[in-house]
């Protein structure tokens, strides 16, 4: 517990004063709770998403960083793309499977800046109005498949 | 003023330590100064501790956190600064914790599925007290079955012909089960 506290205020305090370009942590969600993290993401310029202001949500166990964060998007603008479900999952192999105690909530936003800039079309999942009607309330539950490298 | 001069008074007007010497040494996994540390063989630094814990969240896929390379416990080099006093090695300090161990359930005897389930099901084959049946049946005093037949009359010769045949199964029975 201690660990994942610590680790977790030296990743605000270096998010907070040096944020990469189109990352910020929200100042509304992150006072609260160490736990639970809202960041704001702007979509990168040049993309399909320029413009758009998007908001995760983090939600760290106790095990963090062994244990991966939950991540979704909140909200009122959810990114319309083929791996963003219309409740704010996202189907990204980092945040489950592939995830490494040594990513941090600054490479995971970027990770997912990256996963929408690659966008070429904007849709949602093939599979979008099934799964959120059946799925569970945390990402981490659902068997992810990963198969689409493209985007 | 020579350069350096200037660089080192920006330094010391920013009221906080360069940041390159400050996170160079850290470990990639708690983020904070490296303590018992080791190194992979792909060069990247690990608290002992941390390493080992993030080795037995994933025992069956043991990969450098960093760049995803082979890693284990036989694959890291411990570090030793120069003002270390003990230079125990940090992996004997922290000793594999024993796994977690999973046994079967019990499961009842018997057959669930067809209501033997209550008391179980037993089958068994036994001979009781082999020699001692030959004895009883060989040896039998008179103890109220009828008395063996004349000598000389036909079912006289029968029975000691079946008694024979008895003897020589027993016989072979018994040599049978010496040398098998």
């Amino acid at each position: 517990m201690a660990s994942m506290e610590k680790r977790l205020q030296k990743e605000l305090q270096a998010l907070t004063k040096d944020p990469p370009k189109g990352v910020r942590v929200s100042p509304d969600g992150t006072c609260r709770t160490l736990s639970e993290w809202i960041v704001d993401l702007d979509g990168a310029p040049g993309t399909l998403y320029e413009g758009e202001h998007f908001q995760l949500q983090f939600k760290f166990s106790s095990r963090y960083p062994f244990d991966s964060p939950q991540v979704t998007f909140i909200g009122t603008n959810i990114p319309l793309h083929p791996h963003v479900y219309s409740n704010g999952h996202i189907c990204l192999s980092i945040l489950t499977e592939d995830w490494s105690p040594a990513l941090s909530v600054q490479s995971v936003c970027l990770s997912i800046i990256s996963m929408l800039s690659s966008c070429t079309e904007k849709k949602r999942p093939p599979d979008n109005s099934f799964y959120v009607k059946t799925c569970s309330k945390n990402p981490k539950k659902t068997r992810w498949w990963y198969h689409d490298d493209s985007v | 003023m020579s350069a350096s001069n200037e660089t080192q008074g920006a330094e010391g007007g920013a009221d906080e330590p360069p940041q390159p010497d400050n996170t160079f040494y850290e470990c990639n996994i708690c983020f904070d100064t490296a303590k018992d540390p080791i190194v992979s063989m792909c060069g990247h630094l690990f608290c002992w501790p941390c390493l080992h814990r993030w080795l037995e969240t994933r025992p069956n896929r043991q990969v450098c956190p960093v760049c995803k390379a082979g890693i284990g416990k036989e694959k890291v080099i411990p570090i030793y600064g120069r003002g270390s006093t003990n230079q125990q090695d940090p992996r004997e300090k922290l000793p594999p914790r024993p796994q977690g161990q999973r046994s079967e359930p019990e499961t009842q005897g018997g057959f669930p599925g067809f209501g033997f389930s209550d008391g179980g099901f037993h089958m068994s084959f036994g001979i009781g007290a082999f020699p001692f049946g030959i004895f009883a049946s060989t040896f039998n005093f008179n103890d109220g079955r009828p008395g063996p037949p004349e000598a000389g009359s036909p079912q006289h010769t029968e029975e000691m012909f079946l008694s024979k045949v008895f003897l020589w199964v027993a016989i072979l029975f018994i040599f049978w089960l010496l040398v098998a």
